[in-house]
């Protein structure tokens, strides 16, 4: 599957910004199963300095200043990306592979693979998510020792899905697990956050995704363009099998439709834009959209990575 | 004379002076026999040759010039002591040294490899020696330095290590500092003040020299800059309020380099700036002494004001360099002083030459089942000290408290380690006018030096200020001693300056080079100053006035009550209407003077006035430093003097002030070198001197009073010019105001004259560097040149030209009022020039978050 991911950021300031350094993680990375082309980034004023890199998860990150002295500034990231057909829908075999027992078992004695020995950095505390008893005690009836672990999780992302409501105007990116908990509602990073909350709480390793999800219309009606928002869903580890995704706010297990941007121990990891403006004054105002078009015709092909 | 006979009378002397060991621990300098151990013979010989009266001396002379030093510890922000110094020294053999010397050694390039390895390759992780939690559980791993290349083969710069001695003679290793060590600025400064007090005895100890370690710390740093032959190197403050800022200075001064702050520099095109004086200059190397986490709020704490943002990017394209480097901060976990036998063995092959204290880490379950076995015979140490946080001997915690421990661990494992307490060794010390033992702790630095690592042949010794002290850190309160390695034979004197790769006069450099913070804070020293001075100096003469032996009338006692609120800019205070005050007005002149909270009251004055200068400490002379110490302690009595003085003569309390204040005043016009910070002090003396002598002109000689009345006021003003004499000599006959305003303000041969004052401002102001090139005037200097204008222009007669009914001389106030508001014109254009104005930062969006961690 091939999508074009627009991805618009327009910041107002009050006063003059003189300037600026920033962190943008905008632009998606390459996973197993997603190929991406090289991300061209434009941005207003025009940076005096611009460098990306990967970071320490592997992401792509774009470091950017600005010296140019400026009230608006606006990042715009357009990306191809191909999800390739292995991507497969792993929701059909919840019920195979380890049992929650034998996860733990592995993950203590992780003999030689080394895959499951880094999986622990993602069972610690994170800046933003802290384990708890109560998130222990909202999860625990998921998993019992002999389930399989996949099933388990999946029940943990339904019961979220239906205990909790969507609801944009309550929680902000500073909003604590616990008040997310205590009042059932939140957007789609603090459902992914509160499902690593209970993951870790239970000791399963687990990270924070960042990406898009593309939006079907309704049937026969046009795609409206720039209304399609940037995602979050979570990631759990099973020892010897890998990583697999699972995504709360839709009841899902991702696929072809979920585009990976980036990953990390939770939000404060990947945000997509953080840094530090002089001037600007008291308050700023963000305007976000994002497009996600797919397409048919060949422009990008597995080999294109970059 | 057979050994043991000398023995026995070395061990006789020792009781004389009443040195007694304590039972169960390594005694530093008494053998279990009770004799003295011969590497410390001459040194407590010789102290017992001296009476007890010159040992005191000596004691204070210590405390005096460490002092005079501005050498202090502010343990806790609003706390500052001066540094304490015993006078006894730390005797070490070069034979025990050679053992600590090497163990070190190994154990820094150890430490130089785990540290290229936790950001790097993790080997140690792969190959399972460490735990994976025991890096990525640390707040101090900073997965934004992850995978940055080290300057050189040192990633680790400069490494201090703290050591004990066990009771069975063995040296310990109870922890490391590797973000930014503190405490060789402290040993540097022990050894200067021991060898000035005890000049012979250090001669003929032999002692070996600490000058080596600084000179290879300032090779190394000149040799990481990215750009080439005449690096650009600054010490990185947090502030004047830091805990060790003394150190900072010292350092600065020492080596040479600029001592700025995170708002001195600037990320542009890429690279660090230093802002000064002359725009900006590039910086190559930064000794930091901020912690890691707060270097760059672009990427790590996001609200820390301490670092300078967008500085990772510049460290990662390797355009600076950093020491040390952002990330080190990791290796002070207490967690690895369990694994490091094991670490070594991995990455060297080697076993420690000097172990580490046990150390048990309650993440692992047998570790936290020992702990918990043993909590009250153990040290509890949080893994990451968050500002607050200490370690607790279990041994001093009730029971309840011991509870309350062990459910933290049992909540947080990762959290905690134990280590076992081990009883230091004792060391003489002189202490209430007797040779006590106490408790010691020594810390020893090492610096990367070009090929191979140095330690620093001495250090700093930490003692208990009590017999049963048994954590030893100067939040309580440890003494500390300069740390005497015995040399076999005597040693060159080594000159720091001595320097292949210093080509040019780093002192003329630095003139020109000075940060915009520090020349922006001369100024206001030098304002402030004045504005104290001249306050202290009108309520001296008020005070005398008011007790006069003739009455005042009651027009010119408002007047002059009325001028002190004018002058001090303390309003309401006698201005306000039908006030009550000048019936009983002794405690509002009492509260402009000490009210510390009021602003312009003459405490809050000299308070700011000793804030400038602490931020420009590096600056300032030793005998500045003097008198700014004796105008603190004067503010200090203040409050006292000033009570009991106030039933007579109560301008005496003010005059200790004022005196310290006139030798500031001397010392500024008399030994400081003429560049940029002088001229600012200069400039701010000026500008503030005719300010004030305008208010003074104003608020007393613009009114109009009778005849007698005004020979009041006019004595007031010359009286607190300082005029009055000259004047008498002068004119001989009954003062009077035309010939006062000529005096003050027109006479070029009085220094204190506005046309002299605004002589100085005009010239002073000429010789700083301009910003732009061309024709016309810059701005500055046209409002100097129409300020001097104004006042040589001015005609006495006209300006006390009074029509009738006239209440005040109008052309006078006019003249005073517009003057004074083109100097604040001139303060500002000043400040907008040559000042910083870069806003503070502030974050694109909040992250409340990482206070978490």
């Amino acid at each position: 599957m091939k999508y074009r991911v627009r991805h618009l950021t327009e910041y107002e300031y009050d006063y003059k910004v003189s300037t600026c350094y920033n962190r943008a993680h905008l632009l998606p990375r390459e996973t197993l199963t997603q190929s991406v082309n090289t991300p061209r980034v434009v941005i207003h004023p025009t940076p005096t300095t611009g460098n990306r890199r990967i970071d320490y998860f592997g992401n792509r990150v774009y470091h950017f200043s600005i010296q140019e002295p400026h009230k608006s500034l606006s990042i715009q990231v357009t990306t191809e990306i191909n999800i390739r057909q292995q991507r497969n829908n792993f929701g059909e075999q919840l019920g195979y592979g380890n049992t929650c027992a034998q996860v733990q078992d592995l993950l203590n004695n992780t003999g030689n693979n080394v895959e499951s020995l880094y999986a622990r950095e993602f069972l610690l505390n994170s800046p933003m998510i802290m384990a708890s008893e109560s998130l222990r005690e909202f999860a625990s009836g998921c998993f019992a020792p002999n389930k399989p672990f996949l099933s388990a999780v999946m029940d943990l992302t339904h019961k979220i899905f239906k205990e909790f409501e969507f609801d944009p105007g309550v929680t902000t990116v500073a909003t604590p697990l616990e008040e997310v908990l205590a009042h059932k509602r939140g957007v789609c990073q603090d459902f992914a956050h509160l499902a690593i909350g209970c993951m870790r709480s239970l000791g399963y390793p687990t990270r924070y995704i960042s990406g898009y999800l593309e939006t079907l219309p309704p049937p026969g009606q046009p795609r409206i363009i720039g209304a399609d928002a940037s995602h979050a869903w979570f990631s759990v580890y099973s020892p010897g099998e890998g990583w697999f995704e699972f995504d709360p706010t839709n009841d899902s297990v991702p696929t072809h439709q979920h585009i990976v941007t980036a990953w990390g121990r939770d939000y404060s990891d990947v945000s997509p834009l953080r840094g530090v403006i002089f001037g600007g004054g008291m308050t700023q105002s963000l305007n976000v959209s994002v497009d996600v078009e797919r397409f048919e015709d060949d422009l990008v092909n597995d080999n294109t990575v970059v | 004379m057979s050994t043991s006979k000398q023995a026995q009378s070395q061990k006789g002397s020792m009781s004389s002076i009443g040195y007694q060991s304590i039972a169960g621990v390594y005694d530093e300098a008494l053998a279990k026999s009770g004799e003295v151990r011969p590497h410390w013979s001459y040194v407590l010989s010789s102290l017992q040759n001296l009476t007890l009266e010159n040992l005191t001396q000596r004691q204070i002379k210590t405390q005096r010039i460490l002092r005079d030093d501005g050498a202090t510890y502010k343990p806790f922000s609003d706390q500052e002591r001066t540094w304490e110094l015993d006078t006894v020294p730390f005797v070490l053999d070069n034979d025990t040294w050679k053992v600590i010397e090497a163990g070190i050694l190994q154990r820094t390039e150890l430490l130089n490899l785990l540290l290229k390895d936790i950001y790097g390759r993790q080997e140690l992780i792969h190959q399972r020696v460490i735990p994976p939690e025991a890096v990525f559980a640390h707040p101090g791993f900073l997965r934004p330095c992850f995978g940055i290349a080290p300057p050189s083969e040192h990633a680790l710069l400069l490494h201090a290590v703290d050591m004990v001695r066990t009771p069975d003679n063995q040296i310990r290793i109870i922890g490391d500092s590797t973000q930014s060590p503190s405490g060789a600025g402290y040993a540097l400064e022990n050894r200067t003040v021991m060898t000035r007090v005890f000049p012979s005895l250090f001669r003929e100890s032999q002692v070996h020299r600490l000058a080596v370690f600084f000179q290879s710390l300032r090779h190394k740093l000149n040799s990481l800059s990215p750009d080439g032959d005449l690096p650009n190197i600054v010490v990185l403050t947090p502030g004047s309020r830091s805990e060790s800022y003394f150190e900072h200075a010292y350092l600065a001064n020492y080596l040479g380099y600029s001592l700025v702050q995170g708002r001195d520099l600037t990320v542009r095109n890429g690279l660090v700036w230093m802002k000064s004086l002359s725009g900006l200059s590039r910086v190559d190397v930064i000794l930091r002494r901020v912690d890691d986490f707060f270097c760059d709020p672009a990427e790590l704490k996001s609200d820390s004001y301490l670092g300078v943002p967008g500085l990772l990017e510049v460290i990662r394209s390797g355009k600076v360099v950093v020491a040390n480097p952002l990330g080190s901060g990791i290796l002070e976990s207490p967690v690895f002083l369990k694994y490091l036998p094991a670490i070594s063995q991995a990455l060297t092959g080697q076993d420690l030459q000097l172990p580490n204290v046990a150390t048990w880490w309650a993440h692992d379950p047998l570790d936290r089942e020992y702990i918990f076995d043993n909590l009250s015979k153990l040290i509890i140490k949080p893994v990451f000290k968050k500002s607050g946080q200490h370690n607790v001997l279990g041994s001093e915690l009730s029971p309840s408290e011991l509870d309350q421990l062990r459910q933290n661990i049992q909540q947080r494992p990762l959290k905690y380690v134990a280590q076992e307490f081990i009883s230091p060794s004792y060391t003489p010390c002189w202490q209430q006018q007797k040779f006590v033992s106490r408790p010691t702790v020594l810390r020893s630095f090492v610096v990367a030096g070009e090929n191979a690592y140095n330690v620093m042949p001495g250090g700093l010794t930490r003692i208990g200020k009590m017999v049963d002290d048994q954590l030893i850190t100067n939040q309580r309160s440890a003494l500390s001693k300069d740390t005497w390695i015995l040399s076999p034979e005597p040693e060159q004197r080594i000159n720091l300056w001595s320097d292949k790769h210093q080509h040019i006069s780093i002192a003329d450099d630095r003139q020109q080079n000075l940060p915009s913070r520090v020349v922006e804070n001369m100024f206001w020293l030098g304002r402030y100053a004045v504005r104290a001075e001249y306050a202290l100096r009108l309520l001296r003469t008020v005070f005398l006035q008011l007790n006069n032996t003739h009455e005042l009338s009651e027009e010119s006692y408002k007047t002059i009550l009325l001028a002190v609120t004018q002058v001090t800019e303390t309003f309401p205070g006698f201005t306000a209407i039908d006030s009550v005050l000048f019936k009983n007005p002794e405690a509002e002149l009492i509260s402009i003077i000490i009210d510390a909270d009021r602003a312009g009251s003459v405490v809050s004055r000299l308070n700011e006035m000793l804030n400038c200068a602490e931020e420009v400490k590096v600056l300032l002379s030793a005998d500045t430093q003097r008198v700014i110490n004796d105008i603190r302690d004067n503010v200090n009595m203040l409050e006292t003097t000033i009570r009991t003085d106030f039933a007579s003569a109560p301008e005496e309390a003010l005059d200790p002030l004022v005196t310290s204040l006139l030798a500031l005043s001397g010392l500024v016009h008399e030994s400081m070198i003429r560049g940029y910070g002088w001229r600012f002090i200069e400039i701010g003396r000026n500008l503030e001197r005719s300010y004030q002598t305008m208010s003074l002109i104003r608020s007393l000689l613009s009114p109009v009073l009778g005849e007698y009345d005004e020979d009041n006021t006019l004595e007031t003003v010359l009286l607190t010019l300082e005029t009055l004499v000259t004047y008498r000599r002068r004119y001989r006959a009954r003062t009077d105001i035309l010939n006062g305003l000529e005096l003050a303000v027109l006479d070029d041969t009085n220094p204190r004259s506005l046309n002299s004052l605004l002589q100085g401002l005009k010239e002073q102001v000429q010789e700083l560097p301009l910003r732009q090139e061309g024709s016309l005037l810059s701005k500055e200097r046209r409002i100097t040149l129409e300020l001097l204008s104004r006042i040589q222009l001015a005609q006495p007669e006209l300006l006390c030209a009074l029509e009738k009914g006239d209440k005040s001389r109008k052309a006078l106030a006019k003249l005073m009022s517009e003057s004074q508001e083109l100097l604040n014109e001139l303060s500002i254009t000043l400040s907008d020039i040559y000042f910083d104005h870069t806003e503070t930062h502030q974050q694109v969006m909040a992250a409340s978050w990482e206070d978490e961690l």
